[in-house]
């Protein structure tokens, strides 16, 4: 059994991996909970926004902050014509999965096509850069991570919760009609929400640039967890996917540390099974 | 038609014996390389539409039983000295089990369809993969099969592998064929477009899909078996990536995920495409183009290539005809020449404190009821008052909460709903509720087949072609039900109710939303049902056609039998009339 | 006339509903439209508050064209439905509901006097206003549904069938309500199966049956004409 002091630095490393999953389920929850759309292309358009972070860094120099004001409104554009296409062809929920699959299919070829298979490392004087609490590290920039996926989750709850925009959002996901009796234009939120969903992929991908290994092929890794965290923190709920997301990180970091590392899958794959098989309206 | 029968079977006789005298005809091991992947990914793409194409269980995680396969075949040669050959089958039934397992238990969840389903399979893939990576199944180090001894069917082992996957495709094409054209085809069919309906006529939903999931699985499975000899190195990353599921779900849908050669279109296009790439050095253009050509394909052909084919086809036939879609159906064929039967003494339907609630919500509040032989008996009351309910649960839609119904005295009140309709039940929905996918004929056939005992096809097609001229539809077979306008859909429902040749018919507002001159010709039609023996119990809300048709009326308030007897003592009954219209109108 | 329809042809899909409909609602007034189930009631109404389209005729609202309005569009004229079946939003809360009533600008800006006004007729509603709405019992949630209308400060209100599955001493408060929101100053358009209930609160009503208006005029005198008999009754 390991030390406490290792299990802690686990549990600390695993909420801090679950703050990305978070950050990167945030679109997908929300555009599967209120547009009925599942959007598997976020992943690829993470990485996308990552490798032009790296570009923009290491050909241009220009740090990562900079590069996201240019990338992440590109990302809302992106966003916002997906929609138009979803909307004109009347898409329903299964196609949309097919459809954002083979755009993600697409992506990334045209990423290994400019860029290489090769392992891509965007290095930064602060990459390496810790705070020690006691006996515990944490590394500062996995803590920004958590802090913004926090500040995104959070702005976005309450955008829903108190906004006239988010609640006629969540009116118009239950029953769109009734919404629209009472003056909501589902359409320009649909818009609005699909662009800020592409938007967080973007974000997300700044982020991606920074802390990990880049490669065409991990753009699948995080497909998996990322989807039993949108589906364990409840479609549509943003604070859901953060918290679904650091737990589901906490405990495969506990996992990893107590049996092997292999087994970590294995944790979010047969939750997200039990909770399919004992409620599925939970979604 | 047999002269259109006999070239596609030419063709398909030509084409087998070609490709299996292919390797000794000295093919380069390249095109014997190349044609082992079409066959590869034909078999597997047409396993998977087995049950997601036919049934429309879309599963994300076929991965799982192709890599039961592979890992099976390995461990056995490699641990256990089986013989190559010998762990296919047991490849083939370990993945079949795990579909049946899996099955078992999410089928009977109703509310897993659609989504849910597919990433549920998806979970069960990642999870065996890790399973596999860390345990001495593969541990990490992946599973070498190059010291495992090929039999020796050919001269080369590509050859071998060639006519091992040959046989796997061939026979993988042939079950799929005989499932589209079988009962269980049918049902699978049927399933994919209502499966309530479905079920309510007769259709054995949880076995079918079992069924399919085993088929499908175990066909997996085999590949998988045969591919671990091709690969020679398994890795579980190799195994369980996501190219697999995702590729033959692109394949399914882009030739045709319900046609059971729709599949090996899809496959045989896009491994060409592939491989014409891969070979050409520029893999990654090959793959983008697929990803562009399925977005193209379910934006403008979402059913698929080979449907579209056959839909412009028929297209091109029909223009000949000159039909009109929008005729009002043909005089009925009249059949007042029987006399009306007296009402039996015999009671089919006898309902015992039957009691149904939902929640906290008391539907049906003990009710009792009695329907003899032969007679219409009107079902009416305020809304709310339980009459769909009833119907519902009379039919196996609900399960009752308590209390018993027998029909013609088999007691059915617990039964499955595919049940009670073999027990002679048979209904319409309000809104009609036709398998959108099918032609009229068979919409009506599936009813015939499934509604009573099993008789042979050809009698079946020819109760439905009797019953499609009874309700006036003659000469609309060939047609698909978004086709037909409303009455004809609600003369459709007629049709596959009584294709069962029921005992008795409960018919659910078939005469809201038709015309008046339509309404004359519904009641017409239901006098003529009854004139043929059926007992009918009808829940209706146009009270002058309740009056005209019933022998006896029956009037729910509140879930309870308010009042029984003839139409129009019951209508006139003050009590009646009050819940109708309150008391001060009934002074 | 604040409401103007004149030979309304509506029908679902191809399935015709309502044929060549005529009638008008007045400022101050409440008219009913009464029939039995199947009648078509739902679909005049609905279509008069712009969830469907109609195929013929024309639909004036204080003058104004309806039929090139959008479906959002509807409510900015002064339009509100307490929908057949209240069609609450279930996952958000009472006073969530409430507020989507305002959504619209001009309504937004009177939030804070209508939410008063609208817990003063439901004072049950201010105890459980943070209460998700599909908790309520029904005679509850027909109080969102209504209230829900008020709050978007309307000027005619359409209730499409406001007695269902409610409990009858449930249902006369409905009526009430109803009376009071004419009261304040609303036209009210009342599609209802009870008769006594609609006759009785009516200034004035229509008769439909199978789509069609068999008769028109005050509430005493269609009561004693055989057309409501007979269709509900067939007899």
């Amino acid at each position: 059994m390991p030390s406490a002091t290792l299990l802690g630095q686990a549990l600390i490393s695993g909420v801090l991996a679950g703050g990305m999953y978070g950050l990167l389920a945030l679109g997908l929850s929300l555009s599967w909970g209120l547009l009925r759309l599942v959007n598997l292309s976020y992943f690829a358009l993470a990485f996308l926004a990552a490798y032009l972070t790296y570009e923009l860094g290491t050909t241009y120099h220009v740090e990562p902050w900079w590069s996201a004001v240019l990338i992440v409104p590109s990302m809302v554009a992106i966003g916002v014509v997906q929609y138009w296409v979803f909307d004109k062809f009347k898409v329903n929920e299964l196609a949309s999965l097919l459809i954002t699959f083979s755009f993600a299919v697409i992506l990334e070829v045209v990423i290994q096509l400019y860029w290489t298979a090769d392992y891509r490392r965007f290095e930064t004087h602060y990459s390496t850069l810790s705070i020690k609490a006691g006996p515990f590290y944490i590394p500062v920039l996995e803590l920004v991570l958590c802090l913004v996926a926090g500040a995104l989750a959070w702005g976005t709850w309450l955008w829903l919760r108190k906004t006239y925009v988010g609640k006629a959002l969540r009116a118009s996901a239950e029953d769109a009609d009734i919404a629209a009796a009472y003056g909501v234009d589902h359409k320009k939120l649909a818009y609005l929400l699909s662009g800020i969903s592409a938007g967080y992929a973007g974000v997300a991908g700044t982020f991606i640039a920074l802390i990990a290994t880049l490669a065409p092929a991990q753009i699948w890794a995080w497909l998996g967890v990322v989807f039993a965290v949108v589906i364990i923190g409840r479609l549509g709920n943003p604070l859901g996917a953060l918290f679904a997301g650091m737990a589901i990180g906490a405990s495969e970091s506990l996992a990893m540390a107590v049996m092997s590392p292999a087994w970590a899958p294995v944790v979010s794959f047969s939750v997200l099974i039990v909770i399919l098989l004992w409620d599925p309206d939970w979604l | 038609m047999t002269n259109a029968n006999g070239l596609p079977k030419l063709a398909a006789v030509l084409g087998i014996a070609v490709f299996a005298i292919l390797p000794t005809a000295g093919l380069p091991a390249f095109y014997e390389s190349f044609f082992y992947l079409v066959f590869f990914w034909v078999s597997l793409s047409t396993s998977w539409a087995l049950l997601s194409g036919f049934a429309g269980y879309f599963s994300l995680g076929h991965a799982a039983f192709f890599g039961v396969g592979m890992y099976t075949t390995a461990t056995l040669t490699t641990k256990f000295e089986v013989p190559f050959l010998a762990t296919i089958p047991a490849a083939a039934a370990l993945a079949a089990l795990l579909g049946i397992g899996i099955g078992a238990v999410v089928f009977r969840v109703r509310r897993l369809r659609g989504e849910l389903f597919a990433l549920l399979t998806l979970a069960v893939t990642f999870v065996i993969a890790t399973i596999i990576l860390n345990t001495p199944i593969d541990g990490g180090a992946g599973v070498f099969m190059i010291s495992v001894p090929m039999p020796a069917i050919m001269s080369s082992q590509t050859g071998t592998i060639y006519v091992l996957g040959f046989a796997m495709c061939v026979l993988t094409l042939a079950i799929a064929w005989w499932v589209a054209h079988s009962r269980l085809g049918m049902g699978l069919f049927a399933i994919h477009d209502d499966e309530d309906v479905a079920e309510a006529k007769g259709v054995p939903t949880f076995r079918y899909k079992i069924v399919a999931f085993a088929l499908s699985a175990g066909i997996a499975g085999a590949v998988g078996g045969i591919h671990a000899m091709y690969v020679g190195f398994l890795t579980v990353g190799g195994t369980f990536e996501l190219t697999v599921p995702l590729y033959v779900v692109l394949m399914s849908v882009l030739g045709g995920s319900r046609h059971w050669f729709g599949p090996a279109v899809g496959a045989t296009v896009i491994t060409a495409l592939l491989y014409a790439f891969i070979s050409g050095g520029e893999a990654m253009i090959g793959r983008a183009l697929v990803g562009a050509i399925l977005i193209i394909a379910i934006l403008w052909l979402p059913d698929g290539v080979v449907p579209a084919v056959q839909k412009w086809l028929r297209r091109q036939r029909v223009a000949g005809a000159g039909a009109s879609a929008t005729a009002m159906p043909a005089e009925l064929v009249p059949v007042e020449l029987a006399p009306t039967k007296p009402v039996g003494q015999r009671n089919i339907l006898e309902a015992r404190t039957v009691t149904k609630r939902f929640g906290g919500l008391q539907a049906l509040d003990g009710v009792d009821l009695d329907v003899r032989e032969g007679e219409i008996l009107g079902l009416v009351g305020p809304n709310g008052s339980g009459k769909t309910t009833l119907i519902n649960v009379i039919s196996g839609h609900f399960p009752l909460t308590s209390g018993t119904i027998a029909v013609d005295g088999v007691q059915i009140g617990h039964l499955p709903a595919h049940e009670i309709a073999g027990r002679g039940v048979a209904r319409t929905y309000q809104i009609p509720r036709p398998f959108a996918n099918m032609t009229v004929l068979d919409n009506v056939t599936l009813a015939a087949t499934f509604g009573g005992p099993a008789r042979p096809a050809a009698e079946m097609r020819d109760e439905a072609v009797h019953w499609i001229g009874f309700t006036g539809l003659a000469g609309k077979e060939a047609a698909l039900p978004a086709e037909l306008n409303l009455h004809e859909r609600k003369f459709l429902e007629l049709a596959r109710a009584l294709a069962a040749r029921p005992k008795l018919l409960l018919l659910d507002e078939v005469l809201s939303g038709l015309n008046p001159a339509e309404i004359d010709n519904a009641i017409r039609l239901v006098r003529a049902i009854r004139a043929q023996g059926a007992t009918i119990v009808f829940v209706e809300h146009l009270m002058r056609a309740v009056v005209e048709l019933s022998d006896r009326v029956a009037v729910l308030n509140e879930g309870k039998l308010f009042a029984l007897g003839a139409p129009r003592d019951v209508m006139r009954d003050p009590r009646v009339i009050s819940i109708y219209l309150g008391k001060a109108y009934a002074a | 006339m604040l409401l103007e329809a004149r030979h309304l042809h509506i029908g679902y899909g191809d399935a015709p509903a309502v044929w060549d409909v005529s009638l008008e609602v007045g400022a101050g007034e409440i008219v009913s439209v009464i029939g039995p189930n199947g009648a078509g009631k739902t679909t005049l109404i609905n279509a008069i508050a712009g969830l469907l389209r109609f195929r013929q005729g024309e639909l004036r609202f204080d003058g104004a064209d309806m039929a090139r309005v959008k479906p959002h569009d509807y409510c900015a004229h002064g339009i509100a439905l307490v929908p057949e079946g209240r069609r609450l939003f279930v996952k958000m809360s009472v006073e969530e509901n409430l507020e989507l009533g305002c959504y619209l600008p001009a309504a937004r800006a009177a939030h804070d006097q209508s939410l008063e006004r609208v817990y003063g007729l439901f004072p049950i509603l201010r105890d459980k206003r943070f209460q998700l709405a599909g908790e309520l019992s029904g005679g509850q949630q027909q109080m969102v549904a209504i209230g829900r209308a008020l709050m978007a400060t309307p000027r005619i209100v359409l209730f499409d069938e406001p007695s269902l599955g409610l409990a009858p001493t449930i249902v006369d408060d409905m009526f009430e309500i109803i009376a009071k929101v004419r009261d304040d100053g609303a036209a009210v358009l009342l599609v209802e199966q009870n008769v006594v209930k609609a006759m009785g609160v009516a200034d004035r009503a229509y008769v439909l049956e199978q789509g069609r208006i068999v008769a028109a005029g005050l509430p005493g005198d269609l009561l004693k004409q055989p057309h409501i008999r007979e269709a509900y009754l067939g007899v």
